[in-house]
Formats: C-alpha cells, structure tokens, sequence
C-alpha cells in the first residue's frame, strides 16, 4: 500500500510532468525505466514512440524517478537485451559526492567539491585530451549529490564496452605506470615534455608551473633556493631532460609529486556507469524521487547552484511532521531548521518536498 | 582501373571485391585444394603463406581468399573462422609491414578503407582516439592511460600503425563471417574436411555435468569453448557462477584455458580474488545489462536457476524422505 506522502508527491510530480520541458534526445530510440518510493528502477524495457507519449507515461504513472538509457536501440522494449539491438550510445560519466562523508542531507560543501572535480573532467580529459567541442558536452545535475556529464559525439557513438572501459581507466589513472614515463640512457635521466599528450605532459606542465611556489620546490630540491638552479630544471624540462641538477632520490620523489598534484580523477568517477553502454541513467530535466529536486541540465557550471536552481516547486506552504533530527538547510534563499523529531512546521512547497523525499518528515 | 597487386595483397578490400565481381573469376578443384591447404596451415600454426607477387599469382590469390571464405562459411565453425581472420590479417599486415617502404600509398588506402585518419608527426603518427580503442589489443602497451593523448588523437609508432590495422582488418573478416549461401558440394566436402581437422577440446569442455547450468553460464562456457572473446564482465560472471557452483580453481582456470589472450597466473589471481572476497553472482538483471542473458529464465538470479528448475521435483523428494 502507498503511504500518504507518496501519493501526494506521485500526484505532485504528475502534474509537473504534464507541463514541463522535455528534453531528451530520440526518446524513441531509448529505453525508459521508472522507479517508485521503494526502489529506483522498478519498472524497465519501457519503450515510447515519442516525446508525447513519453509525457502521457510520465504523467499517468508519475514516476517518482525517471531514468532511460544512455544506447539508442532499434527496439528499446524488447527483451532480452540483445533483441533490443544496440545502435550507438552516449558516453556518460557520474561524479558523485563521497557518499559517507556527510550523511544523508544535501551538504553545499561536497558538491562545490564535485562541481570542481566536474569541471577538470571537461576541461583536462574530454576538451583537451579527447579533442572533444563543447557543444558535444552536457551536463546535468543528478538531483542528488552529484552531476552527470554527457558526450553526445560520433566519435564516441559506436564505442563497445571495452573502448568504454578504457577511457574510464584513462580518466581515472588506473593501470597508469609512472616509473614508464622516465628513462635513464646512463647519462641523463629523460622524461616527458610538457608539450606531449597523456599523463607525462600533465604532469610535465604541473611540474613546471609549481616549481614558481617556493615550498613545492624546495620540497624537490633545496638547490632549486637558487633561481638559476630552479631556470635550469625548468629549460632542461622542457626539452624531456629531468634532472640537469642532481635531484636527491628523485624517481621516488616525483612519484610522490604525481600522487598529491590530483591529476586523475582516481575515484571519482563510477567507472562502471561510463563502461556500461546499456546503463540507465538519471532522465537530464526530470525529478529525484529523493529530493523532490530537478536533475537540472547546467548550462554554465560556474553559475549554477543545485541548492537554488534545482529545487522543482514553488513557495505555496504546506504543513509537515519532522520524523528525525533536521540539521539547518537552506533551500532557494529559505533558511529552515534545525527541527527535532516531532516538530511541525509550515515551509515552502519547494523545502517540505524535499524533507518528505528524504523520508525525514511525513504530511502533518 | 583497379590494382590488381592491391587487390590481392588485400582481397578484403571494397576494390577488390569489386575486381572480383566485375571479372567474374572462376573456381576450380586445383584452386580449392589450394585453398585447403592455406586454411589448414592457419589451423595448425595460425599463419598463411604469402602468394607470390607474379602477375599470374594476383588474380589466383583473389580467387583463394573468396575460396577460403567459403569453404569456413560452409564449416560453419566459430573457432574455425576466427582462427581464419587471425591468420588473413597476419598475411595482410605482412603486406603491410614490407608496403610501408616499398609502396606506402597502399598503406594509406587499406587504412583509409577502415576510415582511419593518420597524421604524420616527426616518425610517429596520430591516430584517431576511437579508431585506436577499437583496433588496438588490450594490452599492457597499449593501455590508453599509459599513452600520449591530446585533442583526440593518440600517437603511435610506425610498427604499431600496422598492428591497428590487422586488428581491423581481423575485425572484418569475422564479422563478414560467415557467408550464408547455398555450396557447390566441392566446397562442401571441404568444409567437412576442415571441421575434421580442428582440435578436440570442445565436446570435453562442454559436457562437464552441466546440465543444470543456467542458458546464459552455458553459452558464456560454449563461447569460452569456441575462442571467442568473452568481455570481462562476462568472465567475472562466470567465474563467480562457476565459484558458487562447487567448482575447484583448478577447473575453472581450465575453462579460460581457451580463451584468446589466456594467462594462467591472471586467471588463476583473479578465481582466487572472487573465492577469496566472496563476490556476489550478478542478478539476472545485471546480467541483461552486461549484454549476457540470453533467455528468460525468470530466476531473479543465475544461482536459482537449478532450484527453479527442478525446485519442485527437489522438494517433493525431501519431503517424501522425511515422511
């Protein structure tokens, strides 16, 4: 049996569906999946024959999550799988906050964290590395703790799950040989330029420009208090030659430079939502069944604030019962909380949603 | 006017299947005895020899090439046509390999059949970053992380350009395989003889009391069986199941013993790993979005499989013991 919160917000999120943008790319192609309040995808192999059937789905079953798949499939509803027959797919990668660091309320501070982690993503591997334009990026919020980055690309498209698993391990470092990247002829000790591709020019370049910190290159080599020692290391650099200066223990050294410069995205990403070409993923512009908030596609990174712009529903008030100890928050400029367990409050449509989604408050 | 010493250095070409078909070139009992003969060499040490580039070679070795084509088509045999490709790509990369210098244009057109873009850079070239995720092997060296990547490309030696190109070349060749067609009972007989010459494993692996083996544990194993690729996540799969089935590490490692890029101590690491660390068995649905079931069983779980199956006999067999 449904509870009362779950058919006032099923109701709630079925009139938003009837009039809200939908902006999914071929929903004809796509397989749908649709959760409910006990688990996020109950119901999948669900197929449409366009956006307005997609509608009349969402707004008859109202979905308390939304999801569809990143393939494009000749028959998405068919089952098996492989009688959906796979056409292509996007590359998705999923940038989550370090879920036990801050329990279960939305926390502004690990998401400033992941929105940075978001934007080395885009600005490090898939413009730079992968050669990728911007109008080929999208991202989105996932309505929760994290953001969505979609690769829309022919370059991409016809990627199997192997090629897909490579570019994760890329993103992340993984099987990443450092000790590779230098060489010793007897003489001289080579490495990377910082003009070269890859993990050598990365870290080539973050070697250099650090090196201008005082502590950084001192920590290298005390010669390097001298300017022209540290001109020298720096030239030598930059023609692959890494050590004109006698740098004491230096393999273990620049080992450990790599390790804290954070070049990777080691952890950061879920490697198996990017490899899996027929993952079901967060529907960009739909709602979170767990906050009540919009999986908002972000246009600009820098602006967007999950806590201001995601928030789905308006500042019409509705009475609620506290069922847990609610820290301080503060949604779309509204300051509530604390609330002790057993508090009734009246607050804005927008903030009692999202308690009841949290399952931390009931209809009072 | 097409090049006939292209075209039979590289009969897999769309210039030279356009030869072919515009001359209308004619089997015969010496040629598919040749091309008997080619095939068994790829069976038995997985390379063909070169034909000779004599101007009376050129069109025979188109004639072959369409000849082996058939006669595997006819087999029927997944190990048999990926043990082909295998060695129909190590002939053309040989071509490959000495065109580089002597006729370096020809390399350019086999890559650009593929859709591959090469840009020169010093002695190097730069290869497309999907072009090389789908045409490298996965290996070590050629772990993408370990590699020079940037605005899209990737940069790659001389020898390693080829190697992208036998990959693609092999990719070709066995997913155009096998050609579904009606046989002249020449080529037929042929087929029957090659399927007589391949190595006897199979039947062994497949029959190991499996008999309650969920449809998808089945076919990962008959794929195994068959040397073909079985992704990783299809490999964990079985493992876990094989793991949770009662099956020692020592058996399991011999059912990856056929995979293409087999290892021993790898495999043996990883059985290890999953006994070790208790890995869970993927759901059902887990194993419909890794692209791996293949029926519907209705189990929830590739574990239950066996109790659904034979759930009810088993019950009333205990019950008819207690009592």
């Amino acid at each position: 049996m449904a509870t009362r919160e779950e058919k006032f917000l099923r109701k709630l999120f079925s009139e938003f569906y009837s009039k809200c943008r939908l902006t999914v790319r071929q929903p004809e192609k796509r397989e749908f999946g649709f959760g409910g309040w006990e688990k996020k995808i109950e119901f999948r192999h669900i197929g449409v024959k366009g956006e307005q059937e997609l509608r009349a789905k969402l707004v008859s079953d109202a979905p308390l999550y939304v999801s569809h798949s990143v393939a494009y499939f000749e028959f998405p509803d068919a089952r098996p799988m492989v009688r959906k027959n796979w056409l292509s797919a996007d590359l998705v990668f999923d940038l989550d906050a370090e879920s036990h660091s801050c329990g279960k309320f939305t926390c502004e501070k690990c998401l400033e964290k992941v929105k940075a982690e978001a934007r080395q993503l885009i600005d490090d591997f898939l413009l730079s590395d992968f050669g990728l334009s911007k109008g080929e990026i999208s991202v989105n919020f996932s309505g929760s703790r994290g953001y969505h980055v979609h690769v829309v690309s022919d370059a991409v498209a016809k990627l199997d799950r192997e090629a897909r698993r490579e570019i994760a391990d890329y993103v992340t470092g993984t099987g990443l040989q450092f000790d590779r990247l230098f060489w010793n002829d007897g003489k001289k000790f080579f490495g990377p330029k910082p003009t070269q591709g890859g993990f050598g020019g990365k870290f080539a370049r973050a070697f250099t420009s650090r090196l201008e910190e005082e502590e950084f290159a001192l920590s290298v080599s005390r010669k390097l208090r001298d300017p022209q020692e540290k001109a020298k290391l720096k030239s030598a650099i930059q023609t692959g030659n890494w050590d004109n200066i006698g740098i004491v223990s230096r393999e273990k050294k620049l080992q450990e430079k790599f390790d804290t410069m954070k070049l990777t995205l080691a952890g950061r990403i879920d490697a198996n939502v990017t490899a899996d070409t027929s993952k079901l993923i967060r529907m960009p512009n739909s709602l979170h069944g767990g906050s009540g908030f919009l999986a908002a596609s972000v246009p600009d990174l820098e602006k967007f604030d999950p806590m201001r712009d995601a928030p789905a529903f308006g500042e019409e008030k509705l009475k609620i019962k506290a069922t847990e100890a609610i820290p301080a928050l503060r949604i779309k400029e509204f300051d509530f909380g604390p609330l002790a367990s057993g508090d009734v409050r009246e607050l804005a449509m927008h903030s009692a949603v999202y308690l009841l989604c949290k399952k931390a408050a009931v209809l009072a | 006017m097409a090049d006939l010493l292209f075209c039979s250095r590289y009969p897999f070409t769309a210039e030279a299947r356009e030869y072919a078909s515009t001359k209308g070139l004619e089997l015969s009992s010496s040629l598919i005895e040749k091309a008997e003969l080619r095939l068994k060499d790829a069976l038995t040490t997985g390379k063909m020899k070169k034909t000779a580039d004599l101007p009376s070679a050129e069109e025979e070795s188109l004639i072959l090439y369409a000849a082996c084509r058939m006669i595997v088509s006819s087999a029927g045999n997944r190990y048999l046509i990926n043990r082909y490709a295998v060695a129909e790509a190590k002939r053309s990369s040989d071509c490959l390999s000495s065109d580089l210098s002597a006729r370096p244009s020809y390399v350019e057109q086999v890559a650009a059949e593929f859709g591959i873009k090469y840009e020169k850079s010093g002695q190097h070239f730069l290869v497309p970053l999907a072009a090389y995720l789908m045409f490298t092997p996965r290996s070590v060296d050629y772990k993408l992380t370990n590699r020079e990547v940037a605005f899209g490309k990737v940069r790659v030696s001389a020898h390693e350009r080829v190697r992208i190109l036998e990959e693609a070349i092999k990719k070709r060749i066995e997913g155009s395989l096998p050609i579904r067609a009606e046989f002249p009972p020449e080529i037929k007989s042929a087929g029957a003889h090659m399927i007589s010459l391949l190595p006897k494993f199979e039947a062994e692996i497949i029959r190991v009391g499996q008999e309650n083996y969920p449809p998808c544990i089945k076919k990962l194993l008959e794929d195994l069986a068959l040397n073909i690729n079985v992704p990783h996540t299809g490999r964990v799969s079985l493992a876990i199941y094989l793991v949770n089935a009662g099956v020692s590490d020592e058996r399991i490692v011999e059912f990856f013993r056929h995979a293409p890029d087999f290892s021993e101590k790898t495999t043996r690491y990883q059985v290890e790993h999953i006994r070790k660390h208790k890995y869970r068995m993927p759901s059902c649905s887990t194993m419909d979005s890794y692209g791996i079931c293949i029926a519907e069983c209705r189990c929830a779980n590739p574990l239950n499989y066996r109790d659904s199956l034979h759930g009810r006999r088993l019950r009333q067999f205990e019950g008819e013991k207690k009592s």
